[in-house]
C-alpha cells in the first residue's frame, strides 16, 4: 500500500464534496460520490463491453443467466439419471429374487 | 420469455447518462431478486406447513424451493456485479463496491446458505425437517430487512436509497411493458425448475426407503 501526497489530497477533496452536496451525512463510498474520479482509458475488455452503448454489458448480463440456468437444468437431469440407474438396478434385482 | 428477449433487447428505451444501453439490465438483472424473494415466500409457506403438518412432502418443497432461491440470487449477485463494473466503475476495474444493497443482499445468500448447512448435519429426516424449517422461517424474515429497509437509509446505486429516486419515479411506460412480463416469466421459469426439483427429490425417497426409517 502507498500513497501518493496527491490522491491524499483528492481523497480530503471528495470527501468535502460529499459532505457538502448533502449537508447532514457524510459519504459512505468515496469512490462514487465524488464527481472527479482519476479515470484510466478503456482497455482491453472494457473497450469491447463499452462499444455501441455499452449494449455488449447486456449480453454479458443475460449470457451468464442463460448458462446458470443451462446449468442448473444439467445438474437437474443428472439427478434423474442417476435415479433411473437406481431403479433399474432395483427392478433388476428384484427379477433375480423372483 | 422469447418476446421478453427480443423486446428487452429492440425496443427503444429513454437514453440516460453513464446508464445507455445497460438500462436494459432492468429486465434480467431485478426480475432475479424478484425471483429470489418469490422463492424465499414458497419456502417459508411450505416450512410453515412443514411446522403444521409434520410431513416430509412439505420439507422438501421447502428445501427446493430454497435451493432455486440461492440460486437465483447468486445470478443477481453476478449480474448486477457485472453490470456495475461496466457502468459505474469504467477504468476502475472494481468487481465489488460494496453497495449497500449488494452487500445486503450476499448476506442474506450467506443466510440460506447456512440453511442447506444446518441440513446436512442432520440425518434424522424428521428432525431436519423440524430444525430447519425453523430456521428457514427466520432466515425469510430476515430477508426482507436485507434487502427492502436496510439498503434505503445509505447510500446505494440503487433505486429508492437516499438522493435516488425510487422505481415508480423513473421507469418509463414502455420498459414496463417488457419488464412486469419479464418478472412473471423468471418466477414462471423458477416454479417449473422448482416442480421438477420436487418431482425428483421425491422420487429419490421411494426409491431409497431405508435411509428414511429411522
Amino acid at each position: 500500500m502507498t500513497f501518493s501526497p496527491i490522491i491524499i489530497i483528492q481523497d480530503a477533496q471528495e470527501a468535502q464534496d460529499a459532505e457538502a452536496s448533502d449537508g447532514i451525512s457524510t459519504s459512505y463510498d468515496s469512490t462514487w460520490t465524488a464527481e472527479q474520479i482519476p479515470e484510466q482509458p478503456p482497455l482491453g475488455t472494457e473497450r469491447f463491453m463499452l462499444a455501441q452503448d455499452k449494449i455488449f454489458v447486456v449480453l454479458a448480463v443475460v449470457l451468464v443467466i442463460w448458462f446458470g440456468i443451462a446449468y442448473f437444468i444439467h445438474r437437474t437431469d443428472r439427478k434423474l439419471l442417476d435415479l433411473e440407474k437406481a431403479a433399474a438396478e432395483r427392478t433388476k434385482g428384484e427379477s433375480i429374487r423372483e | 420469455m422469447t418476446v421478453v428477449i427480443i423486446g428487452g433487447f429492440l425496443l427503444r428505451i429513454p437514453k440516460l447518462s453513464i446508464l445507455e444501453h445497460t438500462a436494459r439490465n432492468l429486465y434480467y438483472h431485478v426480475p432475479m431478486w424478484f425471483t429470489m424473494l418469490a422463492a424465499a415466500g414458497f419456502s417459508a409457506y411450505h416450512s410453515y406447513k412443514s411446522l403444521r403438518t409434520g410431513s416430509l412432502i412439505h420439507d422438501i418443497r421447502a428445501e427446493e424451493a430454497s435451493r432455486l432461491g440461492i440460486f437465483f440470487g447468486i445470478l443477481g449477485l453476478v449480474t448486477g456485479s457485472i453490470w456495475a463494473r461496466y457502468t459505474w466503475y469504467v477504468g476502475q476495474g472494481i468487481w465489488w463496491n460494496f453497495d449497500p444493497k449488494q452487500t445486503l443482499a450476499a448476506i442474506g445468500v450467506l443466510i440460506y446458505g447456512a440453511y442447506f448447512v444446518l441440513r446436512s448435519t442432520i440425518e434424522i429426516p424428521r428432525i431436519r425437517a423440524r430444525i430447519s424449517a425453523a430456521y428457514n422461517l427466520f432466515a425469510s424474515a430476515t430477508l426482507p430487512l436485507l434487502l427492502y429497509v436496510l439498503p434505503r437509509q445509505l447510500d446505494s446505486l440503487h433505486p429508492g436509497a437516499e438522493g435516488n429516486p425510487a422505481f415508480s419515479e423513473i421507469t418509463h411506460p414502455l420498459m414496463r411493458l417488457v419488464f412486469y412480463p419479464a418478472c412473471i416469466g423468471f418466477i414462471g421459469l423458477f416454479y417449473v425448475l422448482y416442480t421438477q426439483r420436487v418431482r425428483v427429490a421425491q422420487l429419490k425417497d421411494q426409491l431409497a426407503p431405508q435411509w428414511e426409517d429411522d
